[in-house]
């Protein structure tokens, strides 16, 4: 009983109080307040459309972040998720349309390209031994004069509408895109709390040696990561392509700042082995929520990207000066 | 400033006899007082109401255990930490503690040297020693001048190292000779060593030491942080021991002994530091032949049974470390077999060296042995965590912490809730959950690098039963250690290693520091092939 009771006392969390606590937390009560805020000050923000719609525009960018998420966690960058999504909007087109694939088919294919350039990524790192930010670079140019050598440049419409349904569409009231974001944080919140892979994409970020001396196969932990990544972004690229129901090159350009802007938002230590999924979702949702308020005030896309990157510094003064040791 | 150096390099001569030593003077004015210190951090007090002086020429040691205090001793002393009451005095004047920080206190000639480098590894050791003050010819850096100052240091130090190529090609004992030399040219007058021995040889230590006679001839006044005893009896005049925050003594090195030394230091007295060593073996567990790695070792033979400690001796460049990785998996083998259980085993990564039943404890533990940002369940079922499956799929957090738990109180190890960060806890508490990690994966050999190193007494003493204890339940232990006390204390055998080679192995009645001291430095080399 004694013992048991020891136990209890040496297993109950935030044992280090309110504040690591508040730590842990603070993206989501920063969120809350300024949801709360923004609902009492505007009318119009506060319609059930105007959430939706939010949602809605967060969710393919916060699919495509949960990708990145894992990259940055194994302690690695990857600056070619632009390309990818480029590369996987013109090609599920040209197959689908141009060639006249199956749908089902176009889709395999492009997610078997984005793994591919996924595992390429990370052999470079890994076996290449080259710093994951300039691997990555170059695969960014790499795909990016290959998609423009196939497409010229000119995007490729005219897919199925029934197709618009993963990009547009809507169950009852939630729109679609939603329910997709939510299923694909469920599964990978369950992968990184719950399962082995899960920590040790944490373990090999947070100690690459110590994680190798442990028995943990860290290459293809890394390489893992790269290629989970890439089918990530290659689903984000799928959903923004629905929407306009046309493959455009230009599809991915200027994301990835707000990827990384979302990453590093949601609490994610950009020398790895630090942050949640859950943190990457409510990153993605304050981000949009500020730009969608930005839009209904009325603000230019100029200034919004001059406010993002105020944001995005404020963030991680606020995160390397609170850091705990 | 260096020209004051060089006055004083023509009275040095080298001085072997210790009677410098011995001499405390307390008549001269103090460098440093510290009066009735008490340090808080939230929720704990790491000092009580310490006092502490230091005059010059004075080499003072600070000891206690891990946590005792010491090092938030110095750094309350160099202005890193604001303590919350009390004085400090430097040169007999009261330092305004409100805007006291590590500038001032440099200025004031305080400086501090870590076990752990603050040089720029890339850039030479002139660089280095020069570094923030260089010397000027007109818009540029006369190096010609920089390089004759440098000499003359090194001729006062009576030290040869090359100050022309990368500090990071440098041996370790090197790198904090560059360290010292800086420390001199900045005139200092106080000079804190932080555990700078931890990772030397005793050879480099003799020459550390060494250093500090001539430094103390010339009125610094040092203060002396280590957890080697031999040290502070060897090299201090004076000593004040710290426990859980307070000043339990001080007094002078020369009317103390080793164990009233260790009484104080952990509060009882330690009637035996090692247990009788087991003598009862079952079947070789692991066995190699012939082991080589490309440029490393060469030729290794070595056997271990149940219930046997082995040991291995060695002096830096004996390639140590590279063997017992090599056994693990992590370093490359061009020739050689390995047998584990009597069957030849090929071991291509760490991973299947754990399967076989293999756990290294790694002598750098904070960079190879735990993640630190992971908490202690995390890291004490790291390599066990296949093992903790719900449906064959799912992470049981709930059995895992049970397992971390029952390990870690059987190591008795000092912590508060499973989910708290390792980092916090202190060197002695690390290395239990180290051990632990390998004691809840139920590996049957432990290759032990260094497993004490830069722990205190106390937890010393406890690694030390815990060899035993693992012994006792039929497992195997390699143990590499600088220290050969402890080899001789805890080992059925000791195999010596010179620069890659086995050298000599001992047991029985040939296990004495002697023996083992000639064949690490490569004397009997012949005589025993």
């Amino acid at each position: 009983m004694n013992q048991n009771n020891a136990f209890k006392l040496k297993s109950k969390r935030y044992s280090e109080g309110w504040v690591s606590f508040l730590q842990d937390w603070m993206i989501l009560i920063l969120f809350v307040i300024l949801v709360v805020v923004f609902s009492l000050t505007s009318s119009t923000f506060r319609t059930t459309n105007n959430i939706m719609n939010v949602l809605r525009q967060a969710s393919f960018i916060a699919i495509v972040a949960m990708g990145e998420f894992f990259v940055i966690l194994t302690g690695n960058m990857d600056m070619s998720i632009s390309s990818i999504i480029g590369m996987v909007s013109i090609f599920f087109a040209g197959f689908a349309v141009t060639m006249g694939l199956p749908v089902w088919v176009a889709i395999m294919l492009v997610m078997l390209m984005s793994i591919v350039v996924g595992y390429v990524n990370g052999a470079l790192v890994v076996h290449g031994k080259m710093p994951s930010f300039i691997a990555t670079l170059v695969t960014m140019n790499v795909i990016k004069g290959i998609y423009f050598i196939y497409s010229g440049g000119l995007p490729i419409s005219g897919l199925p509408e029934s197709f618009n349904f993963l990009g547009a569409g809507y169950v009852g009231v939630v729109p679609f895109p939603v329910i997709l974001m939510v299923i694909i944080a469920f599964l990978l919140y369950i992968v990184t709390q719950h399962t082995s892979i899960g920590r040790s994409f944490y373990a090999v970020g947070g100690n690459m040696e110590a994680s190798k001396l442990s028995g943990i196969n860290t290459n293809f932990v890394s390489i893992f990561a790269f290629v989970l990544c890439a089918a990530l972004t290659a689903i984000g690229a799928l959903g923004l392509t629905a929407k306009t129901l046309s493959g455009n090159v230009m599809l991915g350009e200027g994301l990835l700042f707000d990827v990384m802007t979302i990453v590093v938002l949601g609490g994610t230590s950009l020398s790895g082995g630090r942050g949640r999924i859950v943190g990457v979702v409510i990153g993605a949702l304050f981000l949009q929520v500020i730009s969608n308020m930005m839009v209904l005030v009325g603000i230019n896309t100029f200034v919004q990207w001059v406010v993002k990157g105020v944001i995005l510094v404020a963030v991680v003064l606020i995160d390397s000066n609170t850091k705990r040791d | 400033m260096v020209v004051a150096v060089g006055k004083h390099m023509d009275n040095i001569h080298m001085n072997t006899e210790k009677t410098s030593r011995q001499r405390v003077a307390k008549e001269k004015r103090p460098l440093i007082e510290v009066k009735n210190c008490t340090m808080e951090f939230p929720g704990v007090t790491a000092l009580d109401d310490v006092s502490f002086t230091l005059v010059p020429g004075e080499c003072h040691g600070l000891v206690g255990e891990n946590g005792a205090g010491k090092s938030t001793l110095a750094k309350c002393i160099i202005g890193e930490n604001r303590m919350t009451k009390g004085k400090i005095f430097v040169n007999g004047e009261e330092i305004k503690l409100s805007s006291y920080s590590i500038r001032e206190s440099q200025s004031l000639g305080i400086a501090i040297v870590h076990q752990e480098f603050q040089l720029m590894s890339d850039m030479t050791g002139l660089e280095n020693i020069f570094v923030g003050h260089y010397e000027n010819k007109g818009p540029f850096i006369d190096w010609k001048e920089m390089r004759i100052k440098a000499a003359g240091i090194m001729d006062f130090l009576q030290c040869d190292v090359n100050l022309n190529i990368p500090v990071k090609r440098l041996r370790t004992a090197e790198r904090q000779i560059v360290q010292l030399a800086k420390a001199v040219l900045n005139e200092s007058k106080v000079l804190i060593l932080d555990e700078l021995t931890a990772v030397l040889q005793e050879k480099d230590i003799e020459n550390i030491f060494r250093i500090i006679d001539i430094l103390k001839k010339r009125g610094m006044g040092i203060i002396y942080i280590s957890h080697r005893l031999d040290e502070i009896l060897d090299c201090c005049d004076t000593y004040t021991v710290l426990c859980d925050g307070k000043h339990i003594n001080t007094g002078i090195v020369k009317d103390i002994d080793k164990p009233q030394l260790i009484k104080m230091i952990i509060g009882r007295e330690l009637k035996q530091v090692y247990m009788p060593i087991n003598q009862n073996f079952g079947e070789k567990l692991l066995e190699v032949k012939g082991l080589t790695g490309p440029n490393a070792f060469r030729d290794i033979d070595l056997e271990v049974r149940r219930g046997e400690v082995i040991g291995i001796a060695g002096l830096l460049g004996a390639f140590k470390t590279e063997l017992v990785h090599a056994v693990f998996g992590n370093h490359k083998i061009t020739k050689g077999k390995i047998f584990v259980n009597g069957k030849e085993v090929k071991i291509k990564n760490p991973k299947q060296a754990i399967k076989l039943g293999i756990g290294l404890v790694p002598d750098e533990r904070r960079t190879l042995g735990l993640d630190m940002l992971f908490d202690i369940k995390d890291n004490t079922t790291l390599p066990s965590m296949q093992r903790f499956k719900k449906w064959k799929l799912f992470q049981d957090h709930q059995a895992e912490a049970k397992a971390a738990y029952e390990h870690n109180e059987k190591m008795d190890l000092t912590y508060t809730s499973l989910w708290q960060n390792v980092k916090k806890l202190s060197g002695g508490n690390q290395q239990k959950i180290v051990i632990a990690k390998w004691m809840l994966r139920d590996s049957d050999i432990f290759l032990m690098d260094e497993p004490t190193r830069g722990i205190d007494v106390g937890a010393k003493f406890e690694v030390y039963s815990l060899i035993n204890e693992l012994t006792k339940q039929g497992k195997a232990v390699v143990l590499v250690s600088p220290e050969l006390e402890e080899l001789i204390g805890l080992c059925n055998r000791v195999y010596i290693m010179f620069e890659g080679e086995i050298m000599d192995v001992v047991e029985g009645e040939r296990k004495t520091q002697e023996v083992i001291i000639n064949s690490l430095l490569g004397i009997n080399k012949n005589e025993s092939k």
